[in-house]
């Protein structure tokens, strides 16, 4: 965890004893919605919605924890976070997929992936930092990569995630390929961490069933799925097309879309 | 070193020393790891509820400290687990963590999970994770009791 910042000792005499608790940089703050800095439209299954912890989800929750322990090399498990911090979209392999937030990877920040849907920073520290998921994504919870020494002295890089399928379509593609193709992601992921530190990257992998039990009243929550609302948003694509050579430019979207010389 | 290490001819001498060395930077690493930086005391209220007072530091650290203190709080048929995160000076996203899966446990157990004595600041992370929705936040430990009993 990160080292509390010293306060002048003139401020402790002032004012007392400091109230604001050490951890507060390191949460987002609350919102309700989640709103996406740039271009206004360009994040549809994002923008507006809301976070959702593994306890909205529909499917079963899973905790997936994937390791790799950098042993014979010489790095500060702060130096791991920094890396993965900053190096996100090569070493996570989504490349330009993953859109990082300009500030890059603060509390609070939205990162964007490939237009399908997106992960919003809920906490970050020097040692670890946290993604929680929007409505739509496939997993309701939250992905926290963390790096520590163990009782060897060794440092470990790690990703846990705590999720749930968001909905019963996501829930039904789980033993279909989505949880091969999470697994994949993480452990090639920390393959990439160890490859760039120069450690063998032998990956330990941990999978649990923390609560078998689906979440039926969370059905609804495929109106937002992100893979269908996409998929409707692309096959109306025609539809759209031809509403708008009936009825001319349509003075609203020009200026909702300041990219297409709407009114700002 | 001992006499017996001593009579050791040179290069066994020498190689003996290096393992002691790295024994020793082993031993000294291990006093230097994080532990947990938690105390949760339990104390029964009632036939059906006790209350853990959470003092500390909930991170990744903390699992064993409250599961033990769950185990604790539960026995002889408890109905209500009431937290108390007065004393709570530090938390991060693997403590949040924990609770999700100590509030899974508890409702396998057909228990309630209720807490007071959050601070504001606390108040809004159980917002934005969204573990308000789930677990009932009150604002005394009298509120939380009775909320419990019932």
């Amino acid at each position: 965890m990160a080292e509390q910042t010293p306060q002048p000792e003139e401020r402790t005499e002032r004012t007392g004893p400091r109230t604001e608790p050490r951890d507060a940089a390191h949460w987002a703050r609350y919102t309700e919605r989640i709103r996406v800095p740039g271009v206004p439209g360009s994040a549809p299954n994002v923008e507006g919605r809301r976070m959702v912890g593994p306890l909205q989800g529909f499917g079963k929750m899973w905790q997936k924890t994937y390791k790799t322990r950098l042993g014979g090399v010489s790095v500060a498990p702060v130096e791991v976070v920094e890396t993965l911090k900053e190096r996100f979209p090569e070493i996570s392999g989504f490349g330009k997929g993953f859109r990082m937030p300009d500030g890059g990877l603060v509390p609070g920040a939205v990162a964007l992936l490939g237009g399908l849907s997106g992960v919003v920073v809920l906490y970050a520290d020097e040692e670890s930092f946290t993604y929680m998921t929007p409505e739509g994504h496939p997993f309701s919870g939250w992905i926290t990569f963390s790096s520590y020494a163990d009782e060897d002295g060794a440092t470990v890089a790690q990703a846990q995630l705590l999720i749930r399928a968001n909905d019963p379509i996501y829930e039904l593609m789980m033993p279909l390929g989505l949880h091969k193709i999470e697994d994949r992601t993480w452990q090639r992921t920390l393959g990439r961490v160890a490859a760039h530190f120069g450690a063998d990257g032998r990956i330990e992998t941990r999978i649990t069933c923390v609560d078998p039990k689906r979440q039926w009243r969370q059905c609804k929550n495929v109106r937002h799925n992100a893979l269908v609302l996409s998929a409707l948003h692309a096959v109306s694509t025609p539809l759209r097309w031809i509403r708008r050579q009936a009825t001319g430019p349509s003075k609203n979207a020009r200026t909702r879309n300041p990219t297409k010389g709407g009114t700002p | 070193m001992n006499a017996e290490t001593e009579d050791l001819p040179g290069a066994l001498h020498a190689l003996r020393c290096e393992f002691e060395g790295i024994r020793e930077i082993k031993r000294t690493r291990r006093s230097e790891m994080p532990q947990a930086q938690i105390t949760m005391d339990v104390r029964r209220v009632s036939a059906k509820v006790s209350v853990v007072d959470v003092k500390g530091e909930l991170t990744a650290f903390a699992e064993g400290v409250l599961m033990d203190a769950y185990g604790q709080a539960s026995e002889g048929g408890v109905r209500g687990i009431v937290m108390n995160f007065e004393g709570l000076e530090y938390m991060n996203s693997s403590g949040i963590g924990l609770l999700v899966t100590l509030l899974i446990r508890v409702n396998r157990e057909k228990q309630k999970l209720l807490i007071y004595g959050l601070s504001d600041h606390y108040q809004s992370i159980f917002q934005i994770t969204r573990l308000d929705d789930a677990i009932a936040i009150h604002d005394s430990e009298e509120d939380a009791v009775k909320a419990a009993s019932t």
